[in-house]
């Protein structure tokens, strides 16, 4: 346990002086001035649909930071060869790679939460208050999302480059973000073994829906109520506890 | 004198795609306590291969491997083990500083004890000024010099260095000899190789040679150094064991 902390300072150094955050920073800054000046062309309740474009906005680019950080840890370490002085501390493959998804989450909901406070001053100059406890659960959500892509990364990354990890990841994050709903309507409204499959798939694949409450911030719809975050909580948790689980498996056996 | 590291009927062999290559056959290796061991083969003899063996970077296939008694397969008996890579690429967005503050802090060091040994061991390898200056802007040199530091960071008491003196120029070559030298007559184990005879025979107590992953002899440095005085030089003896064996 003693690599853990270690090996998240230096990550998080080295994400401060690559300079990909601060250029996504301030497109997100650009992109949200634009967004908030659609009163200019006659929108109703733009601060509503600032809120929407902007929380989608924080979720997305974070999106993209852990995406990027996280495909980039072990193949970076085994292109430099600097994973065989890694190797040759008293620390296992798998203490390796959870202390890797642990940099890359510190990283990713870092970086999440300096958007989201952007985002959260945006907001309030156009709308002039929020709920607070909302916005707060929208913060949770977004670490629990966050923390869920890193394992997913980190898994595909012990097996896949770079650049396939990175288009898989966000094509699976559009697919079930896009098409999750279906797949549950169609497995309830189709019979037999299509019906199962579609079951099964539905079970097994990440949910990143269900991290989304967009809508429900939108419209400000009021707090959810503790059970259904603690319900997505044990989900995060146990999916990535699987993820890692299998990604310290195959990276255990990784011939280096 | 007491063994500290010890290689038994070590083999190994990649499995590359649909053919197989044999990197390591059949080694047997006795270091002790205290000495400077330089293994010598031309490239691709395997040299490389018993190191990540020895430090349980590869899986072991076949034999044994101990170090001071223990079995090499726990990450424990890396506590007191230093290791300096071939070609590492250190993150260039860290300082040699915090590269080797990281690396500490993994083998657990105390941050008041660890500020202390960066300061020493950046005095060690003339990296003093460089100390906060970002990795990415180093030459080869002093990369090389950053990765020997890194291998001292636990104070090891066996010390494993593959190729240390390649890509040095000759002024960094000596230095890395003398330090060497110095680290033994301080009480460390020294396992290094190198594919260069006139570094092996000018600090090595005693020598292995690999040659396509056998070990065609092994002894004192002296008793090859005997061949010498017979207007053999270990060059010539070492081209000349190659050419037999084959
Ligand atoms: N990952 C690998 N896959 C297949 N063959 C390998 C691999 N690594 C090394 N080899 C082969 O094993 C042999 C020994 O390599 P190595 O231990 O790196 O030699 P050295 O360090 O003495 O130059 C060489 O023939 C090399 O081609
Ligand atoms: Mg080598």
């Amino acid at each position: 346990m003693t690599a853990i902390c270690p090996i998240v300072f230096a990550t998080i150094k080295e994400f401060i002086r690559r300079k990909d955050f601060y250029v996504l920073l301030i497109l997100f800054c650009v992109l949200l001035t634009i967004s908030s000046m659609q009163n200019f062309f006659q929108i109703e309740n733009v601060s509503r649909y600032v809120r929407d474009v902007g929380y989608s906005l924080t979720v997305f680019f974070s999106f993209l930071i852990a995406v990027t950080v996280s495909a980039g840890q072990l193949p970076r370490e085994i292109e430099n060869k600097t994973v065989y002085p890694l190797l040759a501390k008293p620390i296992s493959r798998r203490m390796v790679v959870f202390s890797k998804f642990c940099a890359s989450a510190a990283v990713s909901v870092l970086s999440f939460l300096l958007f989201f406070i952007a985002f959260l001053a945006f907001d309030v100059m156009k709308t002039g208050g929020l709920n607070p406890l909302l916005f707060a659960q929208a913060a949770i959500f977004g670490t629990l999302f966050l923390c869920m892509v890193c394992a997913f990364v980190i898994f595909l990354s012990t097996f896949m480059t770079f650049a396939a990890n990175i288009t898989v990841s966000i094509l699976t994050y559009l697919f079930i973000t896009g098409f999750s709903d279906s797949l549950r309507d169609f497995s309830i409204y189709t019979k037999g073994a299509a019906a199962i499959c579609s079951e099964i798939v539905y079970y097994l694949i990440p949910h990143f829906d269900f991290f989304n409450i967009r809508i429900r911030l939108t419209h400000e719809w009021g707090t959810l109520p503790l059970w259904v975050i603690a319900s997505v909580g044990a989900y995060t948790v146990t999916y990535s506890f699987f993820l890692l689980y299998f990604a310290g498996v195959i990276f255990g056996r990784k011939k280096l | 004198m007491e063994q500290i590291l010890s290689v038994k009927n070590l083999s190994y062999t990649y499995k590359a795609g649909r053919v197989n290559v044999k990197a390591l056959d059949d080694l047997d290796l006795e270091i002790c306590r205290g000495e400077i061991f330089g293994f010598i083969g031309p490239n691709g003899a395997g040299k490389t291969t018993t190191i990540k063996l020895i430090l349980n970077i590869l899986p072991l296939q076949n034999g044994k491997i101990k170090i001071s008694g223990e079995d090499s397969s726990k990450p424990k008996t890396r506590l007191k083990v230093g290791y300096m890579p071939e070609s590492a690429v250190y993150s260039r967005y860290l300082t040699p500083k915090e590269l080797l503050y990281m690396y500490g802090r993994i083998f657990g060091i105390r941050k008041s004890l660890l500020k202390q040994r960066i300061s020493e061991l950046l005095a060690l390898v003339d990296l003093e000024k460089e100390g906060s200056r970002l990795i990415g802007t180093f030459s080869k040199g002093m990369m090389q010099k950053v990765s020997f530091a890194q291998s001292l960071i636990n104070e090891p008491s066996v010390l494993i260095l593959d190729e240390p003196t390649s890509g040095l120029d000759p002024v960094l070559r000596k230095k890395m000899r003398e330090t060497i030298l110095n680290l033994r007559d301080a009480g460390k184990t020294i396992f290094f190789s190198s594919h260069e005879l006139s570094e092996v025979e000018l600090i090595s107590d005693k020598i292995g040679i690999l040659n396509k992953g056998r070990l065609l002899a092994t002894g004192p440095t002296k008793s090859f150094m005997g061949k010498k005085e017979e207007g053999l030089s270990l060059e010539n003896y070492f081209l000349n064991l190659i050419k037999e064996k084959q």
